[in-house]
């Protein structure tokens, strides 16, 4: 039963759709939820009830937000969440290598792809909740400034690069091959620029700032590793195949916790040096195993006309991996690999648990042990949460960024 | 056959690879159990104490909002590195939260002593191959109820709700307890935070744990008034700082760092005026603890070879003796007068049945 709007007969009649869509949005609206809301008796009962269980929910989720939450437990103790033991006088080199980053996202998004009104939105969302964290104590205008600056960053980036011209040519591929290049010597430049040159000891990193030097040192150790091991499983010599297998297969058959007693407990012996390197190893060796997989499984998907093809142009077999199959390979893997990419941020907690190292929720621990803010452990919990959340978000945003303009899943 | 001879092949490197391993398994069981440990030389030769230490204890060993580590525990590991090192901020302080790794950290040589609210047991000692040191906390397993509940001993807990910490001592100690006296009771187990949330927002009716624990728990709620501890005790929870087996020297440093700041205490020696005692120490007793010569006699070193005589006189200049530790750290949050960790000379004011138990062994 839907009623129609008077004809107008001057009007010229417009197909079904485009009509629908002249109509004020407020009846299009009353529309829609007659149709799929409110559709018969027992639909209606059903919207009821769920309304009602979602008010119920976001009155419980505002409520703890803003009335029974005591956030003072992560104001107070943000340097200790996100730095921890970091030395506080070294403070300028975590803030560098914020704007660093931030500066390079711009220059990515800025070349290969654009911000749309949802990523501004999530931008200033989560500046306002970075500043609203910040602007609190001592140092409070320093760091909201900095952090200002480091957006500012971003969006230069971003200007400069999305003017240049997109079209193939010369300039074009400098400008790529520059912002690649900075991408690949960004994570080597941030861990000399928070470690080198009177900079922190390797066991100082701490608190959110582990998460986010173990987790990119995992995978892309991972994808490094990950190459050869599933170009190796390929192989025809049987040594290498064998080789690789037993390796996947070893590595993928006892859960990132048993790895991780490995490396504290076995590694020592072997490899010795700082536990923080100990874990990173075991978090690229085991991120390897399944990156590997995901290519091998990219590599099998490759019609066997490609590589006959480049063959047939007169590529030598290194020059058709390199040119054909392994771009081709790498593109289609790009989904599980951000998946394996997520799931691999999310385990770096697990270094808390098995390891004497603090990251963010170890640091979470710590801070509701001060005698005032043992009550407020949800608090502390739920802030963790929402971190994890984000930066999750922003790996599963970017990759979706990539995957389209590479224009994987239109072909 | 081809497959076959693969398989064998196979069997050869996981055979290779796992003799490689129970090597390295080997030597270090060698380096860690039946040798004679050097950790004295060992920290000096690195420069650092490397304390294996609890950061999610309130009191006992927790982190500042500026990242600092803080606590009772952690002026322990600060007086040692002053002993050992002659500058308390020497220390590298490992965290050893999780209690289930804590004793591999020691044994694998992470950490050089392990202060972390741990409870000397006979069976640590000896399956775990770990020495402890003079007790640095007395405290016993307590319980808690709703002030309104009318329990007021464990024979009122009948059918009672029990919420106890898992894999703990504390779950085997109350079995046993109620097992003893005949009554029936409801545990219901988890994480040390979660049985206390459950407790305080009403799901059990009585919580157990370490007195200290349970003490510093309800202090800091708005409606501390609504909840008691029962005055009944029933178990040892003596907390003690753990070294390794087979390194005498490296313990007997640990152990006569204690002693020697609950001593101080005894004699009135404090941080700020053991440099003066130090100085012009005022009898023989004063100056061999603080390893200097009285009256121009001789400095006795007592056979502390690996450190020089004056190493308990730095660790109470670092961190003040064992009462200004407690003060410091724990103070009002835990009473300590006529408890456990009350020196004993004090013991004459208070009511019969109470006083505390610490007692330097004398230094001489």
């Amino acid at each position: 039963m839907v009623d129609m709007p008077a004809q107008n007969p001057q009007r010229i009649v417009l197909p079904p759709h485009r009509e629908r869509a002249r109509r004020p949005r407020i009846v299009r609206f009353r529309e829609w939820a007659r149709r799929n809301l409110f559709n018969s008796r027992a639909g209606t009962l059903l919207t009821i009830i769920t309304a009602a269980i979602l008010a119920l929910l976001i009155y419980g989720v505002v409520y703890f937000v803003f009335v029974d939450a005591n956030w003072r437990v992560i104001t107070e103790n943000r340097w200790l969440l996100f730095a921890g033991g970091y030395p506080m006088d070294q403070e300028w080199r975590l803030w560098f290598s914020v704007m660093f980053v931030f500066l390079l996202i711009g220059l990515t998004y800025g070349t290969w792809a654009s911000l749309g009104r949802r990523d501004h939105l999530f931008i200033v969302l989560a500046s306002g909740f970075a500043v609203l964290l910040l602007a609190h104590g001592g140092a409070a205008i320093w760091s909201t400034i900095w952090y200002l600056i480091a957006v500012g960053l971003l969006y230069a980036g971003y200007a400069i690069t999305i003017r240049m011209p997109r079209e193939a040519g010369p300039g074009r591929t400098v400008q790529q091959r520059s912002v690649a290049g900075l991408l690949i010597a960004a994570l080597p430049i941030v861990l000399i620029v928070l470690l080198a040159f009177g900079g922190a000891r390797p066991r100082e990193l701490e608190g959110f700032v582990l998460n986010l030097v173990l987790a990119p040192v995992g995978i892309a150790g991972g994808l490094i590793l990950a190459i050869p091991l599933a170009l190796g499983r390929a192989s025809r010599m049987r040594a290498i195949s064998w080789t690789c297998t037993t390796y996947i297969e070893v590595v993928r058959g006892a859960p990132l916790l048993g790895w991780l007693f490995v490396a504290l407990f076995i590694l020592d012996d072997v490899i010795g040096g700082e536990l923080i390197v100990r874990a990173m190893v075991v978090l690229a060796v085991f991120t390897a195993a399944y990156m590997a997989e995901y290519i091998r499984g990219a590599l099998q998907a490759l019609p066997h006309g490609q590589s006959e093809a480049a063959h047939a142009v007169g590529l030598n077999q290194f020059q058709s991996m390199q040119l054909i199959v392994m771009p081709q390979a790498l593109r289609i893997s790009i989904p599980p690999m951000v998946g394996q990419a997520i799931s691999i941020w999310k385990d770096t907690t697990l270094v808390t648990v098995i390891l004497p190292l603090r990251e963010l929720k170890g640091n979470a621990d710590s801070a509701i042990a001060q005698f005032e803010f043992t009550p407020d452990r949800i608090e502390a919990y739920v802030f963790v949460a929402v971190i994890f959340w984000v930066v999750a978000f922003i790996m599963s945003r970017i990759s979706q960024r990539v995957e389209g303009s590479l224009g994987i899943g239109e072909r | 056959m081809k497959k076959l001879r693969f398989g064998l092949l196979a069997a050869a490197v996981v055979a290779i690879v796992a003799l490689v391993a129970v090597a390295c398994g080997d030597d270090d069981g060698d380096g860690g159990g039946e040798g004679r440990g050097d950790t004295v030389q060992t920290i000096k030769d690195r420069g650092e104490l490397k304390c294996g230490v609890k950061q999610t204890q309130p009191l006992f060993g927790f982190r500042e909002a500026d990242g600092t580590v803080v606590g009772f525990d952690i002026e322990f590991c600060k007086a040692l590195a002053a002993a050992v090192l002659k500058d308390h901020t020497k220390v590298e302080y490992i965290d050893a939260s999780d209690a289930s790794t804590r004793f591999e950290l020691l044994a694998e040589e992470e950490i050089d002593v392990l202060i972390r609210t741990t409870t000397i047991t006979a069976s640590r000692d000896r399956e775990l191959a770990v020495d402890f040191a003079q007790t640095t906390f007395y405290t016993g397993q307590g319980f808690a109820v709703r002030t309104d509940s009318g329990i007021d001993s464990t024979s009122d807990m009948g059918d009672a709700i029990i919420c106890v910490q898992t894999g703990t001592t504390t779950e085997q100690n109350v079995a046993d307890h109620f097992t003893d006296i005949g009554l029936e009771y409801d545990p219901q187990g988890g994480l040390s935070q979660d049985v206390a949330d459950a407790f305080f927002s009403g799901r059990c009716d009585v919580l157990t744990a370490d007195a200290s624990d349970l003490a510093s728990r309800i202090a800091v709620r708005d409606d501390a008034a609504d909840y008691k501890i029962l005055p009944q005790i029933i178990s040892k929870e003596p907390l003690a700082p753990g070294v390794r087996d087979y390194d005498s020297e490296w313990k007997d440093v640990v152990n006569w760092v204690v002693h020697g700041l609950i001593r101080a205490e005894e004699i009135g020696i404090t941080q700020a005026n053991v440099a003066q005692m130090a100085a012009n120490p005022p009898n023989t007793e004063v100056a061999r603890l603080l390893g200097v010569p009285f009256q121009g006699g001789e400095v006795a070193a007592l056979g502390f070879d690996s450190v020089d005589p004056q190493f308990i006189q730095r660790a109470i200049a670092a961190v003040g003796n064992y009462g200004e530790i407690y003060d410091r750290t724990i103070g009002d949050n835990i009473p300590r007068a006529c408890t456990l960790n009350d020196l004993v000379i004090n013991n004459s004011g208070c009511p019969d049945g109470q006083g505390g138990i610490q007692y330097a062994l004398p230094y001489r």
